[in-house]
């Protein structure tokens, strides 16, 4: 019998991909982001409007994550940007070397790559992609009690979204408690209260993009 | 459900322990579990018994897993706090009103392995 003292990193690998991604984003001047929520919180619509009003300024491109379908790659491909889909066949998260896949597969001559994750809650924050940035949206139909049962999701949040807030009287969802749960999971987490399907209160989400994009061009 | 993927990494770890100290065969490895790694203790043991039926090198193997409680420090006054419940999380220093830094539980480790 050998005792081995090893102290590794159960997802090791998963990491050495992502860092050799976050390698190539760098050496490109990419900003990487990542955008996680569950299913049905509005990532495909407050992507779209990403893309709208940033692809007259930048070049941008966005990889997608689903189980299944080529869905939502043929939504943003449809606003005239490379759009790749990953389809995961019933694994509920994207890891690195998927990602890498697929950028293995898109023209590096960008400003912002978006990465559309698995919606899932859970599964999608303990994967490290290599992206510089991590946006969680929750929305409002989803109930106000989500941030304390997901902490490790909020945790890792730069920034989070709440969505939806064009039916926030329709439903069951106390704003100030959940921007209060989010503060104290995650203190330094910047909030922006939104409806990405109405247009409404993207201005500093997008200002926060384009800063993160030329602090990573000036770099 | 991620454990399914997270179990496979730790085979995958396993395996390249086994052969970088030659050994034919795992029989128990033990496990740092963060309480904010996103990883449910009872469902990566329920997925790496499933797993280990197909791997003869770890057919016996036994997983020892240390869950770890959530610590945080504040870089201004020194405190340690610590939350054995992840519902009682707050990552602000009552006493200074700073976002404290995590010092412990998103571990993911293996951290000793005996085999033969």
């Amino acid at each position: 019998m050998k005792r081995i003292v090893v102290e590794k990193k159960i997802l090791e690998k998963n990491d050495d991909i992502a860092n050799k991604i976050r390698d190539l984003l760098d050496k490109n001047r990419i900003f990487g982001l990542n955008v996680m929520s569950s299913p049905g919180a509005g990532k495909t619509t407050l992507i779209e409007r990403i893309v709208e009003y940033l692809k007259p300024q930048y070049k941008l491109a966005a990889i997608d994550g689903d189980l299944d379908t080529q869905r939502d790659a043929q939504r943003i491909a449809a606003l005239g940007i490379e759009a790749i889909q990953i389809n995961t066949s019933g694994t509920c998260h994207l890891d690195s070397s998927m990602l890498q896949k697929a950028i293995n597969n898109i023209s590096l001559d960008l400003d912002l790559l978006i990465v559309e994750n698995v919606g899932n809650l859970v599964c999608p924050a303990s994967f490290y992609l290599g992206t510089h940035k991590n946006a969680v949206l929750i929305s409002t139909p989803e109930g106000d009690d989500k941030v304390k049962k997901y902490p490790t999701m909020f945790n890792v949040a730069d920034v989070v979204l709440i969505n939806k807030m064009d039916i926030v009287k329709f439903v069951n969802f106390d704003v100030e408690k959940v921007e209060n749960e989010i503060k104290e999971i995650n203190p330094n987490a910047i909030i922006f209260k939104i409806s990405a399907l109405n247009n409404d209160g993207l201005s500093g989400f997008l200002n926060w993009i384009e800063s993160n994009i030329q602090l990573i061009k000036n770099s | 459900m991620h454990e399914g993927a997270i179990a496979q990494s730790v085979v995958e770890v396993l395996r390249d322990i086994k052969n970088q100290n030659q050994l034919l065969s795992i029989t128990s490895a033990t496990l740092k579990v963060g309480a904010i790694s996103g990883v449910m203790i009872d469902a990566l043991e329920f997925a790496f018994e499933a797993i280990k039926k197909e791997e003869d090198f770890i057919k016996d193997a036994k997983l020892n897993i240390i869950n770890v409680s959530v610590k945080a420090k504040c870089n201004i006054c020194d405190k340690i706090y610590e939350f054995d419940n992840t519902d009682d999380l707050v990552m602000m220093c009552p006493i200074c009103q700073m976002p404290l830094s995590i010092i412990s539980g998103k571990e993911l480790e293996i951290i000793d392995v005996e085999g033969e």
